[in-house]
């Protein structure tokens, strides 16, 4: 099964290089073949097996507690004025 | 100008408002982030970390289905949600919680005032993202973007048309229509300039008789080959939709006129410019690769659901023009006008309800709106405000009304009244009062004349003797003894004859 690495890296803002790319690719097309004997099952007539909850029982309107700003930044590389910051013009533009 | 004569436009609109829920789409967090401190209103699920889980807002899933409602969409019985993936700071989970397949409400629509009915597609529920700010660093010239997650996760809706939007007219009666219904249900404050409310119009052109609109759907006409679309984004308010859309139908005209191939393109509306200037091309479709969102249940909304969101709807502002049309006999303009705000619409009414009590049902529909359309409005705009915020009392207005159609004092004068009663905050009831009974007891119109004859005979002589211009002088002292409750139109004719006699 063939998989566009370099299509599915440029998406998720990652940069491959050609070695990389020539070593994830056969492993990712693996990885795929195994999930793909899913796809042999026959499924005809069976129905999505999904959780169902009515709408009235679903949660309330009612505002909560949230985090104190230090802590939401704690995993933040960079940070400014009480915020997140992200360098690059591009997202996704390798950080220097 | 373009040559509309060769082209039809075709517009489809994205509008997405934020309703107007107290807590998150998915969290407990707070929604109202409006100038709070960034990023104190969130918490593990809004801000994507790793192993939290989504909890739908029951709230906002009412009033999507609310909206609905109010734009004559067909309801699912399931709900499902969906992950469109894309990977940008102001989306921690790397992807946004949306609907695909099956949205909450499709195939629904709205009149617009030319009589056209608007389309829609669906309207689906989803999450905003969080507010980003793009910077540059001073030390070191590198951009870098600044994010608060405070609005990541505030519930969202998306409203979809289907092209069959034909101006750009329609298209920015059609978004002022949705505000007003957002409005009027409390949906959403559905304020542009705050975010609240965001417009998307698709735009192309295409050659008159070579496409058809089918099923939702522009096909061409045997082997025509359709012009592709424009998305314009960026748009701060209602007026702008129909600016930018009249501008890029130019611009993609002149662009065919001259040979040139359009592309299908985002581009953004520089509202300062008055242009809109190209972003990005879109050569490839969007790559999101939507999949089921497994982390919440299939909700299932039944009958009984229905039947208790539908209490919330109200008559709407369509319902209301059809009404005061139909009923009362309004232009289609003043009852458009005239409801396009729940407060003006209701003030509208109850002012028509007093005044029936002394006229009959259509001349105090009449008079209302007249009153509101004219006056009330100068006095609105002067101040601007909406007329409910002017401080002028719909009863006491009604008196005014009343005392005017009398004949008590002049139409001139009962407005100087109304308008002193704005700026200077006088009681109109005891003005009416006072002018009344300065009326009666001031006596006759010809009583006053002949006593401003008396008193003025040089004036009076003047005009016997040709000079008919000091008529003026004459009725002005009229008006003074009268505290201008007299007609200036009769207070002339009555001068004129007990001149002649």
């Amino acid at each position: 099964m063939k998989i566009d690495v370099k299509h599915i890296a440029k998406l998720s803002r990652i940069s491959l290089t050609d070695e990389e790319l020539k070593k994830f690719t056969p492993q990712m097309e693996t990885i795929l073949e195994s999930v793909k004997v899913l796809n042999d099952i026959d499924t005809t007539g069976v129905e999505p097996m999904k959780g169902h909850i009515d709408l009235k029982d679903l949660r309330e309107d009612i505002p909560g507690d949230c985090l104190a700003q230090e802590e939401v930044l704690k995993n933040a590389k960079y940070k400014e004025g009480g915020c997140v910051k992200v360098y690059g013009k591009i997202f996704g533009e390798q950080e220097s | 100008m373009a040559n509309l004569e060769k082209y039809d436009v075709i517009i489809g609109l994205e509008i997405h408002v934020q309703t107007n829920t107290k807590s998150k789409m998915f969290c407990s967090c707070p929604t109202g982030y409006f100038q709070k401190e960034p990023n104190t209103h969130v918490c593990p699920v809004c801000l994507g970390l790793p192993g939290a889980l989504p909890v739908p807002n029951k709230r906002a899933i009412e009033l999507c289905i609310l909206m609905g409602l109010a734009t004559n969409c067909n309801i699912a019985s399931e709900i499902f949600f969906d992950r469109k993936h894309y990977f940008y700071p102001d989306l921690p989970k790397g992807y946004q919680i949306s609907q695909y397949k099956k949205p909450i409400c499709s195939n629904g629509y709205v009149e617009v005032p030319s009589g056209a009915e608007v389309e829609l597609e669906r309207i689906h529920q989803e999450e905003d993202v969080a507010k980003s700010t793009h910077h540059t660093e001073a030390s070191t010239g590198k951009e870098y973007t600044l994010v608060d997650y405070n609005k990541s996760s505030v519930p969202l809706i998306e409203i979809v048309t289907k092209p069959n939007i034909t101006s750009a007219r329609d298209a920015k009666d059609f978004a002022t229509k949705i505000r007003q219904i957002a409005r009027y249900l409390n949906i959403s404050d559905a304020d542009m300039e705050k975010g609240q409310m965001r417009c998307e119009p698709n735009i192309s052109i295409q050659e008159k008789g070579k496409w058809e609109y089918k099923d939702g759907k522009i096909l061409p006409i045997g082997d025509y080959k359709l012009n592709p679309k424009t998305e314009v984004k960026n748009i701060g308010s209602i007026t702008a939709v129909e600016k930018a859309i009249e501008y890029e139908v130019e611009r993609m005209i002149e662009e065919i006129e001259e040979g040139k191939e359009l592309k299908q393109q985002t581009r953004g509306w520089n509202a300062s410019r008055g242009i809109t200037e190209f972003q990005r091309s879109k050569e490839t479709a969007d790559d999101y690769r939507y999949m089921p969102e497994p982390d919440i249940p299939v909700i299932d909304i039944s009958k009984e659901d229905i039947e208790r969101i539908k209490k919330e709807l109200i008559e709407l502002p369509n319902e209301k023009i059809k009404r005061y049309v139909e009923d009362w006999n309004l232009s289609e303009y003043a009852a458009d006008v005239i409801s396009s705000s729940k407060e003006s619409a209701e003030y509208f009414e109850k002012l028509q309800k007093k005044l029936s009590e002394s006229m009959d049902d259509k001349d105090a529909a009449t008079e209302a709106s007249n009153w509101i359309m004219g006056p009330l409005y100068a006095i609105a705009n002067k101040q601007g405000k909406d007329i409910t915020e002017i401080g002028v009392n719909g009863d006491d207005l009604a008196q005014l009304i009343i005392a005017f159609k009398d004949g008590i004092f002049t139409k001139n004068k009962a407005e100087e009244l109304l308008n002193e009663s704005v700026e200077k905050d006088i009681d109109i009831s005891k003005e009416i009062g006072k002018l009344k009974s300065a009326k009666e007891s001031v006596g006759s119109l010809e009583d006053i004349a002949k006593q401003v004859i008396d008193e003025n005979p040089q004036a009076a002589n003047d005009y016997r003797g040709g000079k008919e211009a000091s008529i003026g002088f004459l009725v002005g002292k009229v008006m003074q003894l009268t505290n201008g409750t007299a007609n200036p139109a009769e207070a002339k004719i009555t001068l004129e004859k007990e001149l002649k006699k």
